[in-house]
């Protein structure tokens, strides 16, 4: 029996454009664990290679030691954990009452979440300033946990009533025939189905709150409270000078945690996501 | 008897114990504790920097200093918000560019009577007026830079080329011609990293007297004329006539041209001062590199844009925060800040402990010999110059040095631009 060998040569094709693609994805992040391993002799080779011949640890050692990365670390994974779970905590209700209400307020809510998507951040910051000035939440984790959830909420509740638009009505009318409450429908139904969209507005939001930047360096005063994307910040000097090795190895510490989340909930995302797929 | 003084001793000692806690309660209450936002960013200045604010709290229990430190690309929005939701820092490290909108919006405290006499003196005038607006000193000045040439001195060497020195400094002529002489192999006598060029062309053009902004009576004019041409056509013909400086390089950041420096691929590059820190730390070992004075023109003469040190309007301590000023920038500190960033400091006396502690000494007395030439220029204390920078100069001025448009199409852009600029709110 004669196979043809062109279904292998083009399984093989297949391969191998997905293999340079994702080098092509996997570089930058290569090149900053490289980067991040040189001297700062070898940072300025004419003709840089991605292996470093001489790898040191200065970098990190400088980021740790000089830089507390480690310490801004910490409050950044504080305030985007807070985050992610405030907001979803408040959008979920929210986003079920604006996919199933149908009427005036629901329309006139999903158009205001629209329209304050346009607010430039320069425009707010300052009355924003002010109003937490007077609240005294300037200069604390508390007042930059409740600004991270004012900024993140509008997109994710967008994103949760089409999560939420998606699964049958039916399934509640059957629940409430069954004697279930609107909160038992809610937690016991809905919250479960709709595990995907949790999942991804929890990323979303942790992720929003973790690289922040603006609002951390307007509202943040005392050092010990910094955020890493400030920390990362203090990296880049007058005139565009960057300390490129410490700034590589602080940004990499930078990255760790949304990788290992992402790498964590990938599969159950991906679970979740194929769930409803299947009758059955 | 004994019982009676031995109760009475005890009295007498819990009373001055008490008064000792409540002295020491009344003294901490009163301490004064003042915040300093410092844009510090190179590890030997913030090094400096925590090290005089610990000696300053150990000195002084009742004047204690917190550093808040903020990147310096970040600064203007920081104290911009501050300054408006009054909470900003008692004491504040800027720039002279940044404190003249500042002060025209009454955000910083008049200095001028704060500043102890010693201080002032300490400070050429020249330098002084580049921090006082409408009369009033509102930033004490203390770092500052130069543009100058460094060298590769071997290949100057190889090409017989003698370095100039602080007595017969290089004209722009002479500049020009051992860019051609060193250009050959295809290596270049010169990098120039002119990404950003404004700064430089501008600095510059002072060697000529360009100015580009003038006062006439009460308003700015700007003019492109003879004085300010001159500059800008000179770097242009070097890349586009002489072809000594590599074309490659120009869209390149100052640092970003070290690698073809340190390479050998060019014998010389331009550079703000303070690079000379990355030949330190980034040159490979035995590279024999030289910091060379400053270029004349008709003089040596460069813009002084200082690093500033000011007071909040709001401050509630403003006596306080220039005794802290007055200390973080005496002789002898101002040194160490100048050391760690490889800036000039203002006062020479500063500059002189600094070149005799150090092992670069030709290139730290080229650079503190550097403090007499630096001249007031209006364009630094003009509210609507950066933004005219941002978006009118710098790609008008990048277009010129990529021969994209003539001199003229130059001049006609960043005059309009500036009509733009300036007449708009």
């Amino acid at each position: 029996m004669i196979v043809s060998s062109r279904p292998r040569v083009a399984r093989t094709g297949q391969y191998a454009l997905l293999a340079c693609y994702l080098i092509f994805l996997a570089f930058p992040l290569l090149w900053l664990l490289s980067v991040s391993f040189k001297g700062p002799r070898e940072l300025v080779a004419l003709h840089p290679s991605i292996i470093p011949s001489d790898a040191t640890l200065e970098n990190y050692r400088e980021a740790f030691t000089q830089n507390g990365i480690l310490h801004s670390a910490l409050n950044s994974l504080k305030v985007a954990t807070l985050t992610a779970l405030l907001t979803t905590l408040v959008g979920l209700p929210a986003a079920y009452v604006l996919a199933r209400r149908k009427g005036l307020v629901s329309r006139i809510g999903l158009g205001w979440i629209l329209l304050s998507q346009m607010f430039p951040l320069i425009l707010i910051i300052i009355p924003l300033f002010l109003l937490l000035r007077r609240l005294h939440l300037t200069d604390s984790h508390t007042g930059l946990v409740l600004v991270y959830m004012v900024w993140a909420l509008p997109f994710i509740l967008w994103m949760l009533q089409s999560y939420v638009r998606s699964i049958p009505r039916d399934i509640e009318e059957a629940a409430t025939a069954d004697g279930a409450t609107r909160l038992q429908i809610l937690v016991g139904i809905i919250a479960p189905l709709l595990a995907p969209g949790i999942v991804v507005t929890l990323l979303f939001a942790f992720v929003t709150a973790w690289n922040e930047f603006f609002f951390a360096l307007v509202l943040l005063q005392t050092p010990s409270l910094t955020t890493l994307p400030l920390k990362l910040a203090q990296f880049v000097g007058i005139e565009g000078v960057v300390r490129l090795g410490p700034l590589a190895a602080s940004a990499l510490v930078a990255t760790i945690p949304s990788l290992l989340l992402f790498t964590v909930i990938q599969r159950w995302l991906t679970r979740g996501l194929m769930s409803g797929a299947v009758k059955g | 008897m004994r019982k009676f003084l031995g109760l009475g001793a005890v009295v007498l000692l819990c009373t001055a114990l008490a008064a000792g806690a409540a002295q020491a309660g009344s003294s901490r209450k009163a301490a004064v504790n003042l915040t300093f936002a410092t844009y510090v960013w190179q590890p030997t200045t913030v090094a400096a920097t925590k090290s005089i604010v610990a000696s300053w709290n150990a000195s002084h229990p009742s004047i204690q200093v917190q550093i808040v430190s903020v990147d310096p690309n970040s600064i203007h929005d920081k104290l911009l918000t501050n300054f408006v939701g009054g909470t900003a820092t008692d004491i504040i490290h800027d720039e002279a560019a940044d404190i003249a909108g500042f002060t025209q919006q009454g955000y910083l405290a008049d200095l001028t009577k704060l500043i102890p006499k010693t201080l002032k003196g300490s400070i050429s005038n020249r330098i002084w007026e580049t921090v006082t607006f409408n009369k009033k000193i509102t930033g004490v000045p203390s770092l500052l830079q130069t543009y100058n040439i460094f060298a590769n001195m071997a290949l100057l060497k190889q090409a017989g080329i003698k370095a100039p020195t602080l007595k017969n400094p290089w004209t722009w002529t002479q500049f020009r011609a051992m860019a051609k002489k060193l250009t050959s192999g295809g290596n270049y006598g010169v990098c120039w990293g002119l990404k950003s060029p404004t700064a430089a062309v501008q600095t510059l053009a002072l060697n000529y007297g360009g100015r580009f902004f003038y006062q006439q009576g009460s308003s700015t004019v700007f003019k492109f004329g003879a004085a300010e041409q001159k500059v800008p056509q000179l770097m242009h013909d070097m890349i586009w006539v002489d072809q000594s400086v590599d074309p490659a390089a120009v869209g390149l950041s100052g640092s970003g041209v070290l690698p073809a420096f340190f390479a050998g691929k060019c014998a010389m590059t331009v550079q703000g001062n303070y690079q000379a820190q990355g030949m330190i730390l980034q040159s490979p070992p035995g590279f024999n590199w030289a910091m060379l004075p400053p270029l004349k023109g008709t003089t040596q003469e460069q813009v002084a844009n200082p690093q500033t040190y000011s007071m909040a309007q709001q401050s509630q301590h403003k006596p306080e925060a220039m005794q802290f000023i007055a200390y973080l920038l005496n002789h002898q500190n101002m040194a160490k800040l100048a050391a760690g960033d490889w800036l000039i400091p203002a006062d020479a006396q500063a500059g002189k402990i600094v070149a005799s502690h150090t092992k670069h000494y030709g290139s730290w007395i080229v650079a503190t010999s550097s403090v007499g030439i630096f001249r007031q220029a209006l364009w630094v204390s003009l509210p609507a110059y950066p933004r005219w920078k941002s978006e009118v100069a710098t790609p008008a001025f990048v277009q010129y040095l990529q021969n994209k448009i003539s001199l003229s199409d130059l001049g006609n852009q960043l005059s309009s631009g500036w009509t733009r600029v300036s007449s708009s709110p």
